[in-house]
């Protein structure tokens, strides 16, 4: 009877200390979601919420055909494609020779951290005037001989992603060589003095023994860097138009859809966009799962 | 002996120190420029100062109110940081030591939540707060970032590992559930709880985009947005301001962060691990 009592008293409880995620689940994840597909058979408008029309599946047929939002989605996975595999070898770089060294370890790692810790806009802002061609590294590269003249990169076709992807190594590379040097930390090192002892050299070591070890921390770190990759936003409002630039080679979807909704009101349209790339990313992630889960099983 | 394993190791030292050249050199650059002369900047921006001028510091006090903007950056910073520390607190606690009913459904809903890309709810959620009149204000960029599924998910497995005799003991004692969750549960989550809210704090304090969205009022702007607003301006215009402002948004982070640079290694450590 007694122990009835508090079970009862402790379900009641344990259904208030819930109620905060129930109620911003439902008020801000689970409603919006329902508006974001009602808002993608609409033609509205923000400010004449009234005028709002049924347009059936427009929003949707347009968002397949948009070549732009296409473009945008080329971009990201441009950029992403340079950003994953030049951040994953300088943050392992890194981390492994940390891990070498006896003194002055958490002296690196601490400074390595900082551009992680100061926002993107400030980041951005000082990384445009670097990147400028008033700016030193274009001059030094120009005085080397190594480049004939300024380049504009803003303005360019091809150039905007691959110079942001190398700007975001240099922010984000201090998150991953933590969770990469914590993996390795973790690694038992009779493991690796056994290899060496029969003879297995550094790469050998790093290549059959480190690296399979590390698989959760790199399947960590791919996750979390397609998520927030294919989102990527602030980096390019700072540094172009709402269009992208005059080849749109700057434009990501988020910006797109920032632009279609907040500056051109189409809100049925913005939020058809944002469903789409929504399901985009979770077929991608899908795909990596399988893929990098497949390679466990191979194993 | 050791002075040759120390030699050993020269060539590694010198390619850490040549990334350390290469993270540091940005934040150099913007100190350098935030002291020289206009002329020398809009001229010479690579070049050291020939000499000193605090005029940059001195005149972006009168383009920007920069008090009241670091006050309100750390309004909502503060106020979403205390939020989700008790909300997601108290989540966690429910998922790890609560028997209710739905606990599980609960749960297994809360990690497909963590699926959801969050450009999928920014047109829907700006609409609907749009029209209950919330642009402008600050609830938009309090309230929906008080509880997250990932740092609920963080404090639940921390929780789970705190031993049940102690909560028995407390309820044996006649200690309520709340009492429970305040004087046993909270203290002995600090770890957790810092990772939390060190991450949070962080992102307030950092973001650009939600401040962008939603304040239209130049009183209520936060400090990233104040500086995208003066970048905005006339190019050339502000040379000597703009990177004073630049290293005034920026010095006090590198400050706490050089504080508590444990806590805040553990916390991005901690993330990895999960």
């Amino acid at each position: 009877m007694g122990r009835s009592l508090r079970l009862n008293q402790e379900a009641r409880w344990g259904l208030i200390f819930a109620l905060p995620w129930i109620v911003a689940f439902l008020v801000f994840t689970a409603y919006p979601i329902l508006l974001a597909v009602k808002m993608s058979y609409l033609d509205i408008n923000l400010l004449q919420v009234e005028k709002a029309r049924f347009v059936g599946f427009d929003n949707w047929v347009r968002a397949v055909q948009d070549p732009v939002f296409w473009k945008a989605l080329f971009n990201v996975v441009y950029n992403q494609a340079i950003f994953i595999s030049l951040s994953f070898v300088v943050a392992m770089v890194f981390a492994a020779l940390l891990k070498e060294i006896r003194y002055g370890g958490t002296f690196f790692r601490t400074m390595y951290f900082l551009p992680v810790v100061t926002s993107v806009t400030v980041a951005m802002l000082i990384f445009k005037f670097i990147a400028d061609p008033q700016g030193p590294i274009q001059q030094s590269l120009i005085e080397m001989g190594l480049l004939e003249k300024p380049v504009f990169w803003t303005f360019s076709k091809w150039l905007p992603m691959p110079i942001l992807a190398i700007f975001n190594t240099w922010k984000w590379f201090g998150v991953q060589l933590l969770i990469f040097l914590g993996g390795m930390l973790s690694i038992n090192p009779e493991i690796l003095e056994a290899a060496a002892v029969d003879g297995a050299g550094a790469w050998t070591r790093f290549r059959r023994i480190t690296l399979p070890l590390l698989r959760p921390q790199i399947i960590f770190v791919l996750t979390m860097n397609l998520i927030n990759g294919l989102q990527m936003f602030t980096e390019v409002f700072l540094t172009f138009d709402l269009y992208g630039g005059p080849y749109g080679s700057g434009l990501t979807p988020v910006l797109y859809i920032y632009t279609k909704g907040f500056t051109e009101m189409e809100m049925g349209y913005a939020a058809t966009l944002g469903l789409f790339l929504a399901a985009i990313i979770f077929v991608a992630q899908q795909l990596q799962s399988r893929i990098l889960t497949r390679q466990t099983a191979g194993e | 002996m050791k002075t040759r394993r120390f030699l050993a190791q020269a060539p590694i030292y010198l390619f850490l120190i040549l990334g350390l050249v290469v993270v540091a050199y940005p934040f150099f650059f913007m100190l350098m420029n935030s002291v020289k002369p206009g002329m020398e900047i809009l001229h010479y921006p690579n070049h050291l100062p020939t000499r000193i001028s605090w005029l940059g510091y001195i005149r972006v006090f009168r383009e920007l109110n920069l008090l009241r903007l670091f006050a309100n950056t750390l309004f909502v910073s503060g106020t979403v940081t205390i939020l989700s520390v008790l909300c997601n607190a108290m989540v966690g606690y429910a998922l790890a030591k609560l028997r209710f009913p739905g606990r599980n459904a609960l749960f297994t809903l809360m990690l497909a939540t963590m699926m959801i890309p969050s450009v999928l709810l920014l047109v829907p959620s700006y609409m609907m707060m749009y029209r209950w009149g919330w642009v402008d204000t600050y609830l938009p960029l309090i309230l929906p970032a008080a509880v997250s599924a990932f740092n609920i998910f963080l404090i639940r497995q921390f929780v789970g590992e705190i031993p049940d005799a102690y909560l028995e003991a407390a309820r044996l004692d006649g200690a309520t559930e709340w009492q429970l969750f305040w004087r046993i549960i909270l203290p002995m989550s600090g770890p957790v709880l810092s990772t939390v809210a060190i991450l949070t704090f962080m992102a307030a304090w950092n973001d650009l985009f939600g401040p962008l969205l939603w304040l239209r009022d130049e009183k209520l702007f936060t400090l990233q947005l104040a500086l995208q607003r003066f970048e905005g301006t006339i190019p050339g215009q502000f040379a000597e301001e703009r990177w004073a402002a630049t290293t005034l948004v920026t010095l006090p982070v590198v400050f706490v962060y050089l504080l508590l640079q444990r806590s805040f290694i553990k916390a991005f450590t901690n993330v990895g691990l999960k």
